[in-house]
């Protein structure tokens, strides 16, 4: 993708804060590139998504093509690249969460918000109408002692049960 | 019953123990100035190395060892910790990190001294929020406190730790990956040689570390190599005059997960048997067990009668299994095998990276003919060609016996170990992730046999939630006996 062919409707910039931070960031690392990953979780906590702004402007922080972030962006899983739900709720699905019924908290996420399950190239299918969840299925998340897990945004929830999800929901 | 021995875990419980003060009254950053104060970096290196320190990520490779590759005339050297655990069933490094984190921060002062290393990067799973907060308290704390910066307590040594956050990609837990994460790209691993030790992060020579192993060497260092080596059994590799010793010492911190009554982790000396490990887990949760995956969930599974194999490098790489990380699952009697597998082979089609064609085709092919082994569209063919041999009126000629062929499974191990070979160990793809997708696929068709048949056969639909076992367990256990040898050698 070459930066003319980026249709970019409003410019991107970090606040206050996050430019305060990235300048602190910066000087871990011997070469810009390597703020990448950090730089990313920044702009995506700021504007929601990464947007082709966001990816022009971390390209001219770091000194870099828009096409190298747009290779990174699309490899990891937790970079968005389309508006998501103001709550992310991830379920993880993995073996030892399935040996303890993840499945049944699944079916009770998708019936009780009425969505399906996000997939990686089409985060709509899974997000909300009214815009506030995107439920998507991940892979283990390191609390296989407490299974049944998702991941609410930044907080853990543990041993869920279909009524534990029911009271977390209505808490949000 | 075998007792906890909680020596990393020690204070895991101990409220406040992630701030500076209260770990501080636990003995906190003592061992490394008595490894300032009583060693020299090359003494440190040694000892660990005589301790028997093997790395708990998943090679289980001799850390001292590893340790001697990095050549200590390039500057600058890096120290990258290894806390992107997302190998399914563990989950000891969470922990650390949530609640004692400036355990690791000391182990990484001591691993910096001994290698002359003034610059650590940890990178922390993208996911792990709570523990990267804690983390980063802890180490502005330590800044604080002047245990890391510049001129660290007066000793004139330089030491940074900056947390590093990963993106949700299981194969940045690779070495080589993590290192190519770090650098700001995709976490694509590199071909080896060089090793990371020689060129790593930025070209300059790195040692990759995870948590628990860096997590052992304060209490290496403040307790004495004796002591450490008195935990754990020291084999003789018979394949040496005289042989040579093997030590797996040191306490594990077993993840035990799946059809137990008390998950969690538990601290203890390595090499405890299964059955052992179980128990110390509340017992199982059901009436016998089925399956045990040892190291996570690219360890290839061990069956009701391997039930006594020491969980301990040595062993179960005898037991052609591995430790890998210490993650253990347990399934009951009731689990069904072919959709064990096919959730497994989903997680590695998700996860390759895509360098490597073996791997970027192949993963996701596995996964195709578990998937549908498990919906009953399994490809079987009864074969009527003539098959010769005495037939009933006495004579030679085509006794009319048909054969059955699974076809299906017959293609499972070929893709399988064409990605990489179980057998002879090599691997036609860049990482060893290739190994982690045939080790399970092949040693759990070859163990269960009779299960994956019978699937096919019957076409009894599965879903994805662990269904109900297709074969009565005697039917396993019959063919299992067959197959795999009653007695494991004798080791000490
Ligand atoms: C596919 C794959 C995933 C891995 N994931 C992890 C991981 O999540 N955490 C970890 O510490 N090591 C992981 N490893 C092992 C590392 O490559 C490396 O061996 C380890 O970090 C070295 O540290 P140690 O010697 O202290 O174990 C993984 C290896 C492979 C092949
Ligand atoms: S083996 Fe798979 S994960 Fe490893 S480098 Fe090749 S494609 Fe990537
Ligand atoms: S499998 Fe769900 S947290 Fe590990």
């Amino acid at each position: 993708m070459s930066e003319e062919i980026i249709q970019i409707e409003t410019p991107f910039q970090f606040n206050e804060d996050n430019k305060r931070e990235f300048d602190e960031l910066i000087g871990r690392y011997p070469v810009k590139e390597a703020a990448m990953l950090p730089t990313l979780h920044l702009a995506q906590r700021q504007e929601g998504y990464i947007t082709p702004a966001v990816m022009k402007y971390v390209a001219e922080l770091l000194e870099l093509s828009v096409m190298k972030v747009k290779d990174v962006v699309t490899f990891y899983p937790m970079f968005f690249e389309e508006p998501v739900g103001k709550y992310v709720i991830r379920i993880c699905h993995t073996l030892p969460c399935a040996l303890r019924d993840c499945k049944v908290v699944l079916d009770h996420l998708k019936e009780k918000l009425g969505t399906d399950v996000a997939s990686e190239t089409n985060l709509a299918k899974g997000t909300t109408e009214d815009g506030k969840f995107t439920l998507m299925k991940v892979e283990c998340l390191a609390s296989c002692d407490v299974a049944p897990v998702i991941m609410v945004n930044d907080d853990l929830y543990k041993n869920l049960t279909p009524e534990k999800v029911d009271e977390l929901l209505d808490n949000l | 019953m075998v007792q906890e021995r909680r020596i990393l875990y020690e204070h895991l419980d101990v409220p406040d123990i992630n701030t500076f003060e209260v770990f501080r009254q636990h003995d906190g950053y003592t061992r490394f100035e008595k490894a300032i104060a009583e060693y020299q970096p090359e003494e440190l290196a040694q000892m660990v190395w005589d301790a028997g320190l093997k790395g708990r990520g998943g090679a289980g490779f001799s850390t001292g060892e590893k340790w001697s590759f990095v050549p200590r005339d390039i500057e600058p050297r890096y120290l990258c910790c290894n806390a992107d655990e997302s190998e399914p069933g563990t989950f000891s490094n969470r922990y650390v990190l949530e609640k004692n984190p400036h355990l690791l921060i000391e182990g990484i002062l001591i691993c910096c001294y001994a290698m002359g290393i003034e610059t650590t990067y940890i990178y922390i799973r993208g996911e792990f929020t709570l523990g990267k907060k804690m983390l980063d308290a802890a180490i502005k704390e330590a800044y604080e406190q002047g245990y890391l910066g510049e001129n660290v307590r007066g000793t004139g040594l330089n030491i940074n730790i900056y947390s590093h956050p990963g993106a949700g990609a299981y194969i940045c837990g690779e070495e080589t990956g993590l290192i190519e994460s770090l650098e700001g790209k995709r976490g694509q691993p590199r071909n080896k040689p060089p090793f990371p030790a020689v060129q790593g992060v930025f070209m300059k020579p790195t040692v990759v570390q995870n948590v628990e192993t860096l997590c052992n060497l304060p209490f290496i260092v403040g307790n004495g190599v004796e002591w450490y080596t008195q935990m754990g059994p020291t084999y003789g590799d018979a394949r040496f005059d005289p042989p040579k010793p093997d030590p797996n010492t040191g306490t594990k911190l077993y993840c035990i997960s799946g059809d137990v009554n008390e998950p969690g982790v538990y601290e203890l000396e390595l090499g405890l048997t299964c059955t052992e490990l179980i128990e110390v887990a509340g017992g199982l949760r059901g009436e016998e067990v089925k399956a045990v995956i040892p190291g996570g969930s690219s360890a290839p599974i061990l069956t009701h009668y391997e039930l006594d194999t020491r969980l301990d490098f040595t062993s179960l790489t005898l037991a052609k299994s591995m430790l890998g990380s210490g993650g253990i699952i347990v399934m009951n009697e009731t689990r069904n095998i072919v959709d064990c597998l096919l959730n497994i082979m989903k997680f590695y089609a998700h996860e390759s990276c895509g360098q490597c064609t073996p791997c970027r085709w192949g993963t996701p092919w596995v996964r195709d003919i578990v998937q549908r082994i498990a919906d009953g569209e399994g490809r079987q063919t009864t074969v009527t060609r003539p098959k010769f041999g005495i037939t009933e009126s006495g004579r030679w000629g085509d006794t009319g016996e048909t054969e059955e062929i699974y076809e299906d499974l017959d293609l499972l191990e070929n893709v399988a170990n064409n990605i990489a070979n179980v057998d002879t160990m090599t691997w036609n793809t860049i990482c060893v992730f290739g190994i982690a997708v045939s080790w399970p696929a092949v040693s759990y068709m070859r163990k269960f046999r009779p299960e994956f048949e019978a699937a096919i056969r019957e076409s009894k639909l599965v879903t994805l939630s662990v269904a109900e076992a297709t074969v009565p367990p005697e039917e396993n256990y019959a063919y299992q006996q067959r197959i795999i040898p009653k007695e494991m050698a004798d080791l000490e």
